[in-house]
């Protein structure tokens, strides 16, 4: 038995329930789709205004928000049929647990992205940026990654209190917002100017720090994270 | 792993072996230095009232809370230093199933298999599907099952892995009599390939299955004996040590 072959064991089993139900993909999904519906009235205030500097800002308030809806999900489900003991029963490296949960939730993140980004940029992007494809997949990556490694870490701890729902915005907000800086600036140059990779350089050095910090401080924590 | 606790110097070798037990929750002290030891292929009884200690004391034996002082070892390994042996050492069965509603009873097996590299994983599946008379809803989801179907398929997620010591929360808590036959059959079935402890109310069953019965109150050991007892006189026995909360 291998931490790998435990990895794709917990992945398989979180996908194959999720999508099964749909409980949180929907959910998120709906979410987003709703915030964009709301963002474009709000901010249209006057006809053919270009919004493309809002972007970036938008997009990613969107996909916050609408990761703290799935991971809220995520661990309660564990937690009320008291699954998680079977799984702390398991022979397994809690860092593994980790790990495998941070891809579920950056597999959920990916999938509603696949769906919101395309309907976001007929709402709000007047510019073709396909050609910026490649570094915009990169920002994505970047900050998707902290986003559900951070959230993931978070939701750990926070499953175990009594007021779950509360803690975890109050704790992952603060926290995520150097990954907003630097992924809302990235996104609104790619989508208002088109820019080439030296000028992201900065922003993807902080998204590719902050994924470090929180993905090191999750393996020297989350033996104490998940247990009593 | 196992020579060293086989029979030395005539000594009966020791599965469980628990010396000064404490937890504390914040504050409040629930176990209070409990020893004492389950011999190979022992079954222990441990009976108490509500908030007694009893399933703070499995669920220490069982790695999922840390003690707060004295000693634990499980098939020969430290809880606390060395768990992941002790982990795979164990088979829980609880009230609560620790089975996904979402996913087949198949599934279920497939992961916490998959979890433990049971290597026969299928061949395993079928063999407990059948034993535990749940082949014909191996592919339907957990959510559909009764009280009694969960806690069948529990059992089989806590043997898969051929564990030697299998600990018992309530086990026969909530279960149908036709449920509760077929875990006694179970545990009849496999009884002499493991180490018991188990935690009930059930006295009858409690002294049907035990080798060694304990009672804990306040967090502490108030009476201990081997088998032998009859259930008048354990009554008896558990109404002098438990009223109202505390030994009399």
């Amino acid at each position: 038995m291998s931490g790998w072959s435990q990895f794709k064991a917990i992945l398989r089993k979180d996908l194959i329930r999720e999508l099964r139900t749909r409980d949180m993909l929907v959910s998120m999904i709906l979410f987003v789709l709703l915030a964009m519906i709301i963002f474009h009235y709000a901010f249209t205030v006057k006809e053919g205004a270009d919004l493309t500097y809002f972007t970036g800002g938008m997009l990613w308030v969107t996909f916050i928000f609408a990761m703290l809806l799935g991971l809220n999900r995520s661990f309660a489900q564990e937690k009320d049929e008291h699954c998680l003991d079977g799984l702390l029963l398991c022979p397994v490296d809690r860092v593994t647990i980790f790990f495998a949960k941070t891809a579920g939730n950056l597999v959920f993140l990916l999938i509603i992205q696949a769906v919101a980004v395309p309907v976001f940029a007929l709402f709000f992007i007047e510019r073709n940026f396909l050609g910026d494809l490649l570094p915009f997949l990169i920002v994505l990556a970047l900050a998707d990654l902290g986003i559900c490694a951070l959230g993931t870490l978070l939701a750990t701890i926070s499953m175990n209190t009594r007021s779950r729902d509360l803690l975890l915005p109050i704790l992952f907000l603060p926290l995520i917002v150097p990954v907003l800086i630097a992924a809302t600036g990235a996104t609104t140059l790619i989508f208002a100017e088109g820019v080439s990779f030296g000028s992201l350089v900065a922003r993807l050095l902080l998204l590719l720090g902050f994924d470090a910090v929180f993905l090191v401080a999750a393996w020297g924590t989350y033996d104490y994270a998940i247990g009593e | 792993m196992s020579d060293e606790h086989d029979r030395q110097d005539g000594a009966v070798s020791l599965e469980i072996e628990v010396e000064g037990l404490r937890k504390t929750f914040g504050r409040r002290e629930v176990l209070k230095g409990l020893s004492f030891g389950v011999p190979r292929g022992g079954f222990l009884s441990i009976f108490g009232p509500n908030g007694a200690g009893k399933t703070t004391t499995l669920r220490v034996l069982a790695t999922l809370l840390a003690s707060s002082g004295g000693s634990v070892k499980v098939a020969g390994h430290d809880v606390r230093e060395d768990p992941m042996p002790v982990r795979k050492a164990i088979g829980f069965i609880s009230h609560n199933a620790m089975l996904y509603p979402d996913l087949t009873a198949q599934e279920n097996l497939r992961f916490y298999a998959d979890m433990y590299g049971v290597d026969d994983r299928e061949a395993r599946i079928t063999e407990l599907l059948e034993r535990l008379e749940l082949s014909a809803r191996r592919y339907d989801v957990v959510r559909t099952f009764s009280k009694g179907m969960r806690q069948r398929l529990a059992i089989a997620r806590a043997v898969l892995h051929r564990p030697r010591v299998l600990l018992l929360d309530e086990p026969h808590s909530g279960l149908d009599p036709r449920a509760v036959d077929i875990l006694d059959g179970l545990l009849t079935e496999i009884r002499d390939e493991h180490t018991f402890v188990m935690v009930t109310h059930n006295i009858a069953k409690g002294l049907e299955w035990g080798t060694d019965l304990m009672i804990i109150e306040g967090g502490r050991i108030a009476y201990e004996h081997a088998a032998g007892v009859d259930h008048d006189s354990f009554s008896a026995v558990y109404r002098e040590h438990v009223h109202d909360g505390s030994v009399l």
